[in-house]
């Protein structure tokens, strides 16, 4: 991991002088989003005052310009900035990414695909609406990895009743498990023993669409997730009380949602957040540092799941 | 009338249940206890493959090598009780552990293909073994759980359930356990 002056440094001598291009954009395309705006409130608000002398008082429906003029205007500004965010992501998010490590590849637009979200048996629920970006693959040390921004949204229902609930929200990462097994382990974050604790427990055993629950040795582990498996002694294997150490520190370090599963010599990994992660701001300056430290900071807790879980560890006959 | 014979078949159920969830639990433990053995007899399967790799290299740690070659053929000849059979198996987790730090005086046995990943096979197999090990004691937590906790104590004693005894590790075994830390990792 870099220090804060390594990163200062990499960010005057090599990330400087693309920033001050993009920020030259930006500002362009501020210019043009303000006008963009201005002109379509001025012609929303014409149009309105238009309704209201020729038709007199209909209500609520006169507000109607306003919005599709403002909706018309926000279409414009997301074309205006497409390919500013492309560049940007080009140019700074993949020079952070290697700076990291050498080894891995970004890109921008890709992501995990719904099967392999699904392959993990995470989440039950299968979403209808999927969407990702910023997709990272590579070898770190031994481990291959992969990981990229998901949103999975599931929407029943039309019209009125219409609903929306998330899925998941947030980094899917998926890394190579250092050891062998077969069977299906899921480790989820514990929302029934918090709350009704030995009762919570036994609601847990009766989940249905999950395997068996395992109840593992460590406290402050069974604290912060729950376990279900395919099999007993294999879930334990899997599970070491070192790695049960060491997700228990890395779900505090992030102090976020964590969800992991290991299936098929994989383990996956899914963070949830409720931002949106290394997308460039378009109304501050880009030529702080404060954000490219943030956008570093994200990336590095992510690829450091293969040392903060101990991934390049190869001392069993799993190479 | 009826009200009785609706508590007696409520009883009734809730007997057989309990009774039906003390016998899966002490399946499990029975159960688990099974995959440790499994998993011993690898570790005792890869014994002869371990002397054959290192033989050619220790030239001092025969005796080493001759006490875990017969520690097999005992456990591989049947006949034991358990209590034998622990014996046996601490003996064997003594003399390798002792040959894998033995192993640091020969840089090339370190260095040898088939004997590294045998080393591998091993630090595997002594995993799988404590992961069996604490699933075992999780079995025995549930089902003395069951045995001790009203109300199922009552139908555990007429059952004749006894509580069961944890795996406990002894000193030496515990730094066997840990073999991560042998192989340097």
């Amino acid at each position: 991991m870099k220090t804060l002056d390594e990163l200062k440094q990499f960010y005057d001598t090599t990330l400087r002088a693309d920033l001050q291009i993009l920020e030259q954009q930006r500002r362009d395309i501020v210019r043009k989003v303000t006008i963009v705006i201005v002109v379509a409130l001025v012609l929303g608000g014409f149009v309105f005052l238009l309704m209201m002398q020729n038709m007199g008082r209909m209500g609520p429906i006169v507000i109607f310009p306003v919005i599709v003029s403002l909706i018309i205007g926000g279409g414009i500004c997301t074309l205006l900035s497409r390919g500013y965010v492309t560049d940007f992501k080009s140019l700074v998010i993949e020079k952070i990414v290697r700076l990291i490590d050498e080894n891995l590849n970004y890109n921008p637009k890709g992501y995990i695909p719904k099967s392999t979200f699904m392959l993990s048996k995470i989440f039950t629920t299968k979403p209808n609406i999927y969407k990702g970006d910023d997709f990272v693959s590579g070898k770190i040390g031994a481990t291959q990895i992969q990981f990229s921004e998901l949103n999975a949204v599931y929407e029943s229902g039309s019209g009125k009743n219409r609903h929306r609930t998330t899925v998941f929200r947030g980094i899917f990462f998926i890394g190579d498990f250092n050891k062998h097994f077969i069977g299906e382990t899921i480790v989820l974050p514990d929302t029934a023993e918090k709350l009704f604790g030995r009762l919570g427990q036994k609601l847990q055993s009766l989940n249905v669409f999950r395997g068996e629950l395992v109840k593992l040795e460590d406290p402050e582990f069974e604290s912060h997730f729950v376990v279900y498996g395919s099999d007993q002694v294999e879930a334990r294997y899997i599970l070491s009380t070192s790695l049960m150490e060491r997700i228990t520190e890395f779900k505090k370090k992030t102090g976020k949602k964590i969800y992991l599963s290991f299936i098929g010599s994989m383990v996956f990994v899914a963070v949830s957040y409720s931002r949106n992660l290394f997308e460039p701001k378009l109304f501050t300056t880009l030529l702080d540092f404060e954000p490219i430290k943030q956008y570093y900071q994200d990336l590095q807790l992510i690829i450091g799941i293969v040392d903060d879980l101990n991934l390049n560890t190869r001392i069993w006959s799993k190479e | 009338m009826y009200i009785a014979l609706g508590i007696v078949i409520g009883i009734f159920f809730i007997v057989v249940l309990i009774y039906n969830s003390l016998i899966g639990k002490k399946n499990r433990v029975k159960n688990v206890f099974g995959t440790i053995d499994v998993l011993l007899k690898k570790r005792y399967d890869l014994i002869p493959q371990l002397v054959a790799t290192v033989k050619g290299y220790m030239r001092h740690e025969r005796s080493l090598l001759q006490e875990i070659t017969e520690a097999r053929a005992r456990a591989a000849s049947g006949r034991l009780s358990d209590d034998e059979q622990v014996m046996l198996d601490n003996t064997v987790s003594k003399a390798l552990n002792g040959i894998m730090v033995a192993v640091e005086n020969y840089p090339d046995l370190k260095a040898d293909k088939s004997f590294m990943h045998l080393q591998r096979t091993m630090t595997e197999v002594e995993e799988q073994i404590s992961a069996a090990r604490r699933a075992y004691n999780a079995a025995v937590e549930a089902f003395n759980n069951a045995v001790e906790m009203f109300p199922t104590n009552i139908i555990a004693s007429m059952m004749n359930y006894k509580t069961k005894k944890f795996f406990e590790i002894s000193d030496d075994q515990r730094q066997n356990v840990d073999a991560g830390d042998i192989f340097g990792r």
